[in-house]
């Protein structure tokens, strides 16, 4: 009965609020400016959803949620646009798209990437927006088994994951670029105590590292260079003709799907975390359970559908601790409570009191947005695809200028593009002796939180490291990283091999991939 | 022809005169507060709320803009700073706002402006609500037995509510093993996990938890006890403590800034109708449903507020090692 209350207030909210002309307008043309952000080096969904806080002051609660939500979706869903075209994530949230988004592309297929990938954002969205009205309050407690050791473990898995993923020859490789990030992500005065490390005296680099000059250096300028030295032309659109997917590719995937969404709904929900993570974490289990798995980052259908559905899952999520405890679950979601606040909305534990309604408005809007996203990705997929059409001397030009952009205006610092340029250049050669940039950038993300939360966790124990083994989600996370680097190694490998090779005589196929 | 003169010098002297009348009447344009803050956080809410009230007092637009960054709001304080001082062009600023000397992002004493502070959320101390403290004095005692085994929670070093902490030490002579978060809320959500089992942030930021019995309040750290709605009323800690009025209280000042160099009469019909404001009903529902303590404080009770949080917080912040610039080469008296 409460649940049959539930649905039918959902569905009045959901038409009241689509019934206004005004709020359809405001959603479209925030879902469009979000995909823009998203798609453009340097302007992610955090930013986004900040500058637009301070121009929805004057809004109704609702317009301006309408908005900040629009934004956020529309962003998050951008970010791939960047990854299948050029192979230059433009948010971090889409770095794994990347993988098998652009070698789709380089066959020609970049339409029908971009048409997955709408329509796994889609479902992804959908399938959070469910979670957060049917499940926000159990998913809430979830939120506070995670303490400063748990958090340590999740950043550390984050980077390992990525390097796991990534690695085209040896998987060391991914991981020793996963720690140069982590290094790289120490400098600056640290958050703890305050004291300059690697900051060689000069100011600008006391608040350490900025992500975006980061990550538009590490995955823009190699790009670039590669692009403009080899002639590479990304494949011409000629086979794409339709965006909207063959029901088939998606309905045999539905698998893959469902698993991506949950795995982005729980990453969601852990505060300070957000899509990028669950993005990776979704595409190596997607990659775990495949029957292909070596067709992961030459293009696999999967790998698009994994990456972007947990990414977009993950908003919901990440919204579920905002309201419900307070506590934002990713980055936007912190410029959300700030929005929240202006309107005079304090989330916490007492919202379901304060605002009985405010939970379901939000979960309304949601869903509409991942509609008016679905059906402006659809529009703007196609007209995307023919940026390819232009060739790579004209292109790529214009794509550095957008990165100088990108890195300077946020903050409007040169010192960023400082910070862009040798990044870029270390980038190349990294990735031209076969080491994957995007643990780096990872490392450079999650390090701060890692650090930070080591270290308080030895604070709070006092030194001692035996909380990290007595925690149960502590203890789980500690074995997967441990398993996760085991069956990774060359030689587990070999040995698995071995045995499965005794098991079916010789017969079974699964050769070292040396 | 002497009678052109005339009547040229009269307009002359018209003109004149209506200039100088023009001068006196503030404001005749758009007024611009700058918030050095984040949009959404406490300055910035509290600077839109007073500055839509006074804009219909003054009938002229305040329009209200974020510029954060650098240390301690010091791009946006350095940003209006350099603007003509002519009253037009106020910075909205919060206590934390004196650490920028400190830290390098602001090279003048905090004198240099004028302050219209609305007020702040008074600190409240608590607790994990199994924790087995019922009341301030059973917290301090356990901490006194145990020197540096209770584990606490604050925002960063050198913060607000890191500051009441050190204070109560001070006072009280317990000492407490301190954690740093990034800030209140996840300080807040380290004490629900048990992480710590206290934790220092304001009531605004708390209450919700406190209200859902996420958090046990043990007691506030100012002179007044606090009546919270569906809790009742949580004492002072200065009654078990006397020795804290040495050291407490350390409030927010939230509110805005102008260079002190603006014309008096600027500055006088500033305060005028942000007296009026602050008295108004519109703001006292406001800072109950909030959970503020309004101030009302101008001129040169203001200023010395601003200076006495200048001289604590530079030299706390020195003494951690938390900040770049030796306060005494600022000239910044010790408290």
């Amino acid at each position: 009965m409460f649940i049959l209350q539930q649905i039918w207030d959902f569905y009045a909210t959901v038409f009241h609020t689509a019934l206004s002309i005004e709020n359809i307008l405001l959603l479209f043309g925030s879902v469009i400016l979000g995909i823009t952000f998203g798609a453009l080096p340097g302007l992610t969904a955090t930013l986004g959803v900040g500058l637009l806080t301070t121009l929805t002051y004057g809004f109704s609660t609702n317009a301006a949620m309408i908005t900040l939500l629009g934004m956020y979706v529309g962003a998050v869903y951008g970010g791939s646009y960047g990854s299948i075209c050029v192979n230059i994530p433009g948010t971090a949230a889409a770095a794994a798209t990347a993988m098998d988004g652009y070698p789709l592309a380089c066959k020609g297929e970049a339409g029908r990437a971009l048409g997955l990938t709408t329509t796994a954002s889609f479902i992804g969205t959908m399938v959070g927006m469910f979670f957060l009205a049917l499940f926000a309050p159990l998913i809430a407690k979830l939120a506070l088994q995670f303490t400063s050791f748990e958090f340590f473990f999740l950043a550390f898995f984050g980077i390992m994951i990525s390097g796991g993923l990534t690695g085209q020859d040896l998987v060391y490789k991914g991981w020793i670029a996963g720690l140069i990030g982590l290094f790289l992500s120490t400098i600056g005065r640290d958050h703890l105590q305050f004291f300059p490390r690697f900051t060689f005296g000069l100011s600008e680099l006391d608040g350490g590292l900025e992500v975006v000059p980061v990550l538009i250096g590490a995955f823009g300028i190699p790009q670039i260079i590669q692009v403009i030295r080899d002639q590479l032309s990304v494949g011409e659109a000629k086979k794409f003709q339709r965006v909207l997917p063959e029901f088939g590719i998606i309905l045999r995937r539905i698998k893959t799907i469902i698993r991506s969404a949950l795995i982005g709904v729980g990453i969601g929900a852990v505060p300070g975390i957000g899509e990028d993570i669950a993005a990776w974490v979704s595409y190596g289990t997607a990659k775990k359970a495949s029957k292909h798995p070596e067709m992961f980052g030459k293009g696999a259908y999967e790998g698009v559908i994994a990456s972007e559905t947990a990414n977009n899952a993950c908003i919901g999520g990440a919204i579920i601790p905002l309201l419900t405890l307070g506590i934002p679950g990713s980055p936007p979601a912190v410029m959300l409570l700030g929005a929240l606040m202006i309107h005079n909305v304090t989330p916490g534990p007492m919202i379901s009191i304060e605002n009985p309604h405010f939970i379901m408005e939000m979960t309304a809007i949601l869903c509409l947005a991942s509609f008016a996203t679905f059906i402006s990705g659809l529009l703007l997929a196609k007209q995307v695809v023919k940026v390819l059409r232009i060739p790579p001397p004209v292109f790529m030009p214009i794509v550095l200028v957008l990165c100088v952009i990108g890195s300077y205006s946020l903050g409007t610092k040169v010192f960023n593009l400082y910070l862009m340029v040798p990044i870029g250049i270390l980038a190349y050669y990294m990735q031209s002796m076969g080491y994957p940039i995007a643990p780096l950038v990872i490392g450079v993300i999650l390090g701060p939180m890692a650090d930070e939360n080591l270290r308080r966790a030895l604070m709070v124990s006092q030194g001692s490291f035996l909380p990290f083994f007595t925690r149960p989600v502590a203890l789980i996370l500690f074995i997967i990283i441990v398993w996760m680097f085991i069956s990774q190694t060359p030689f587990y490998k070999r040995f698995a091999g071995e045995l499965r090779g005794k098991r079916f005589k010789g017969k079974m196929a699964n050769p070292p991939t040396e | 022809m002497k009678r052109y003169a005339v009547m040229v010098f009269l307009l002359v002297f018209v003109c004149a005169g209506l200039g100088l009348a023009q001068e006196k009447k503030f404001p005749v344009r758009d007024i611009t507060n700058v918030v050095v803050w984040a949009a959404g956080g406490g300055t910035d809410v509290c600077n839109r709320i007073v500055s839509g009230e006074m804009a219909k007092l003054f009938k002229v637009n305040i329009n209200v803009i974020n510029k954060p960054g650098g240390v301690g709001g010091s791009i946006g304080m350095n940003d209006v700073y350099s603007r003509p001082h002519d009253g037009y062009t106020w910075a909205g600023v919060s206590e934390s706002c004196v650490t920028a000397g400190v830290q390098g992002g602001w090279d003048k004493r905090m004198y240099v402006w004028d302050y219209f502070i609305v007020g702040g959320s008074p600190d409240v101390l608590s607790v994990t609500p199994n924790a087995p403290y019922k009341d301030l004095k059973e917290l301090i005692e356990a901490a006194k037995a145990k020197p540096g085994s209770i584990r606490a929670g604050a925002s960063a070093s050198g913060s607000i509510h890191h500051l009441n902490l050190l204070a109560l030490e001070k006072g009280s002579g317990a000492k407490f093993n301190y954690i740093p978060y990034p800030g209140s809320a996840p300080a807040q959500t380290a004490a629900m996990t048990g992480e710590v089992a206290v934790v220092v942030t304001s009531v605004a930021e708390q209450q919700q938890l406190i209200r859902a019995g996420k958090l046990r309040p043990l007691a506030m750290l100012t002179p007044q006890p606090f009546t919270m709605k569906d809790v009742g009323s949580i004492p002072s800690s200065f009654g078990p403590y006397p020795g804290l009025s040495t050291y407490l209280p350390i409030m927010q000042a939230i509110g805005f800034a102008v260079p002190a160099k603006v014309p008096e009469n600027v500055k006088e019909a500033i305060a005028e109708v942000f007296k009026k404001v602050i008295a108004s009903d519109t703001l006292k529902v406001w800072a109950e449903q909030n959970y503020y303590t309004l101030s009302g404080k101008t001129g040169k009770e203001a200023k010395e507020e601003f200076e006495k949080l200048e001289s604590l917080f530079a030299w706390t912040l020195w003494e951690l090692g938390a900040a770049e610039v030796n306060p005494e080469t600022l000239k910044i008296p010790k408290p």
